[in-house]
């Protein structure tokens, strides 16, 4: 019965939607107050109904109910509660689902937020909304419905049980992270759109969107960091991003956002780049939506793709329709997105920030093409050319570095022109720095890349700080105040300046970790008790093999001492080969997965992989790496984080 | 300033990068930065000796892990009706196993396709059949 209600409201989300839409595109024509309330109450009633569906099936999934198919495919009695809920989002139609329930949230919020203001605004934002909770629920009531019933010609005692590799805590949370930030930017789309069709672009509709894009792109970036951490924890090949299709996927309209955030500044305060900044967001979106279209289509052979679907084409119409429709309104409102204003001098941050908004332009189309060339190339000669990540590092690379010199040097140029006595000295200090700093690491012996983006990750630091510096000077000058009072009124009296200065330093963080890479070893090898092998400097001795039981899996744990080269212990890691399933008769459907372990530190990690075990000789076979400075990306991940929060703090008078 | 400067700057950028997004593609830097996707097939037939990459089944039964070193190993990839001879040394991705879909990258010598590179499609088992009580031991429950 209970599925049935599931089933029965997101048809009736999908009618309400129709309606809705309509009778909100006629007020726009009459006017008719009336049939706004009713469009806006329809449009929460979507919502609803979304929110009913959601809880249904996660309800569903925590009694176990394997007479819904999606239940008894990716829960078992067995699976722990929290991974129940999560499997909400493990597999294809609950986690469109859950798309949609997130959309759904964002639009209450947004409906609600706005009953007083944004009268001239908010109707095509609602339909908007609306439309793309349609396309959503086109796909799960017709493609491919989270409530189907399970068909099979035996009674489903048990579900197959999560994948293993989901059972992480990360992975329960990346997935919801990451949807808030690809759906958060469907709310900024509207309100794009919608100051299209009023012909109202002035800065207005930039303000009123200005947190919800920060928020979006908050959740995005965590989303993206977060996945990388899971790969990193879980998959056991020692790195956390391999410009897979859908990390690519996500990356993607990260740019995109990325300069959106930064050129609406720009229109904010001189009204400039009106045109850009619609391109920018509309690109964001289109980007978002292609993003879950490769996730969940089987058109890129990736270990995300969770099935080969008939969700393809459905997504990539929907993908054109946004284009062509978007881009078609924009084509007919040319005339209104003439900034007033022109770019007066090269030397002038508004050019600094176009600069900014080129480069993430073009990375992203680096990014597009590496991810879509076996497509492209299959198409033009007939034969399937698979890009792997050395192709995207040799190309990206260049491009992120000068981007991390722009980051730089953006900061410090004034608004419409900086004079020569103002660049010489703001530019001084950290260029002469940034000069010492190659010598040396010249000097120790780094070459190539690796000097360039350690010299920049220094020119960059010492302009940010000499920035604060300056900042703080200044009010202890003027108001007298200590260091520390300084600093906390400066940061609050500008937060978005200093908290956008903060996330900078954040991303300075992780190209230092970026840059450990060009550093790293791995070695395979056997070891019996007693034996042991050297890398790097480090010697590993397999002290111990101990077998263990577990709830769900079984266990083989070794146990290996890391010394240094001076003899001097450091620690001892305990890799584990387990198999999931154990008990399961068929040999084909125990799983094997190997647990890491990881020894991390400032300077280095040290990574181990227990690959296979021979049981009758005792002999493990093992996988070590030593990874220099990853933990520098997971420090700028939360740096990143925190300048976001300050930026995005609400003043007291608001 | 005049808005031509700021049109030709664009124009540049663009330029630059085009080119250099198009001469990494023909000439990547690494060899394994790209590989030709091709069929078993059409290896056997044409005997290509560069670098290349293939996808297939797991022929069911035919892993054999090497006694002396467990990282050895050997199996058949099957796609359709052709069948390869596969050598892999490196460490294995956890769902290898015999009827898994797989992704190999390497070279084709003599009859044997020396893999440097192995991947699994995840999650097949995921999306498998459901299961059968009848023939299923449900000792793991309750555990």
């Amino acid at each position: 019965m209970t599925p049935v209600a599931g089933s029965v409201s997101l048809s009736l989300a999908l009618g309400f939607g129709l309606i809705a839409v309509l009778t909100l595109f006629i007020y726009t024509k009459n006017q008719d107050q009336r049939l706004f309330f009713v469009g806006q109450r329809l449009a929460l009633g979507v919502s609803f109904f979304v929110f009913l569906a959601t809880f249904i099936l996660s309800y569903q999934l925590m009694i176990s109910n394997f007479d819904i198919d999606y239940v008894a495919r990716y829960t078992s009695i067995e699976t722990p509660t929290i991974y129940k809920i999560s499997a909400l989002w493990a597999g294809q139609s609950g986690s469109l689902l859950f798309w949609l329930f997130i959309l759904s949230i964002f639009s209450t919020i947004t409906i609600l937020q706005n009953q007083q203001k944004h009268y001239s605004l908010i109707p095509w934002v609602i339909i908007s909304l609306t439309i793309t909770q349609i396309f959503f629920l086109i796909l799960t009531n017709y493609v491919t419905n989270p409530f189907k019933p399970t068909e099979a010609d035996f009674i489903v005692a048990n579900g197959n049980g999560l994948n293993p590799l989901l059972q992480n805590i990360t992975m329960a949370i990346h997935p919801p992270t990451l949807y808030l930030g690809y759906v958060g930017f469907s709310v900024p789309f509207a309100f794009a759109i919608s100051a299209l069709i009023n012909r109202d672009t002035s800065p207005l509709w930039i303000q009123s969107i200005r947190r919800w894009t920060l928020v979006a792109w908050l959740f995005l970036s965590m989303g993206i960091i977060l996945g990388g951490w899971w790969a990193y924890q879980e998959l056991g090949w020692g790195g956390y991003w391999a410009w897979d299709p859908v990390e690519n996927a996500s990356l993607m309209p990260w740019l995109t956002a990325t300069a959106f955030i930064h050129s609406i500044i720009i229109q904010e305060k001189k009204d400039m780049l009106r045109l850009w900044n619609m391109v920018l967001i509309i690109l964001t979106f289109a980007l978002c939506i292609f993003g879950t279209f490769l996730t969940r289509s089987g058109v890129m052979s990736s270990v995300h793709s969770f099935t080969e679907s008939s969700l393809g084409p459905i997504f990539l119409s929907f993908v054109f329709f946004i284009l062509i429709a978007s881009f078609g309104i924009m084509y007919s409102r040319l005339d209104d997105l003439k900034s007033p204003k022109k770019i007066e001098s090269f030397t002038s941050r508004e050019s600094g920030f176009l600069f900014n908004n080129m480069i993430f332009v073009v990375l992203c189309f680096a990014v597009f093409w590496g991810t879509l060339f076996p497509v492209i190339s299959e198409a033009v000669r007939g034969y399937k050319i698979t890009v792997g990540a050395p192709f995207f590092n040799q190309i990206n690379t260049p491009i992120g570095l000068i981007l991390l010199g722009l980051t730089g040097i953006g900061p410090l140029l004034a608004w419409r022109r900086t004079g020569t006595k103002n660049l010489i000295r703001k530019f001084t200090l950290p260029i002469i720095i940034c000069f010492i700093s190659i010598i040396l690491f010249l000097l120790i012996g780094y070459k190539g890349y690796v000097v360039i983006s350690f010299s920049l990750c220094i020119f960059v630091t010492t302009a940010i700080l000499s920035e604060f510096y300056l900042g703080i000077r200044v009010r202890k000058n003027k108001f007298d105040e200590s260091l520390h009072n300084a600093l906390i009124n400066m940061i609050s009296k500008n937060r978005s300046r200093y908290g956008g200065y903060i996330v900078h330093l954040g991303i300075v963080f992780m190209f230092v970790g970026f840059t450990g890479h060009a550093f790293d070893r791995e070695k395979e090898f056997s070891l019996q008790i007693g034996q042991v092998e050297h890398l790097a400097g480090y010697e590993f001795e397999l002290l111990d093999l101990s077998e263990s039981e577990r709830p769900n899996h079984y266990a083989w744990i070794s146990k290996i001492k890391v010394t240094d080269y001076q003899g001097q212990f450091i620690t001892n890691l305990y890799p584990e080969k387990r198999v999931y399933f154990h008990n399961n008769p068929d040999v084909n459907r125990r799983q094997p997965h190997s647990e890491l372990d990881i020894y991390s530190t400032l300077n280095k990690d040290i990574y181990s992989i227990f690959s296979s075990i021979d049981n009758q000789k005792q002999i493990a076979f093992l996988k070590i790496m030593i990874n220099p400075l990853v933990r520098w990306v997971w420090i700028g991940g939360y740096i990143l984080v925190f300048g976001t929060l300050i930026a995005l703090w609400p003043r007291k008078e608001e | 300033m005049k808005k031509n400067k700021f049109t030709l700057l664009i124009i540049g950028v663009v330029t630059i990068t085009g080119f250099w997004i198009s001469w990494v593609s023909y000439n990547p830097a690494d060899e394994k930065a790209m590989a030709t996707f091709i069929s078993v097939n059409e290896l056997i037939n044409n005997n290509i000796s560069k670098r290349i990459k293939l996808g297939g089944l797991v022929k069911d039964g035919s892993i054999a892990i090497s006694e002396a070193n467990q990282l050895d190993c050997n199996f058949i990839l099957k796609e359709g009706s052709s069948e390869l001879y596969v050598k892999y040394d490196k460490t294995r991705p956890d769902l290898f196993k015999n009827g898994a879909e797989v992704i190999v990258a390497g070279r084709y010598t003599d009859g044997v396709f020396y893999a440097d590179e192995l991947q699994t499609k995840c999650a097949s088992r995921y999306e498998g059949d459901l299961r059968n009580e009848s023939s299923y031991n449900l000792i793991e429950v309750g555990q």
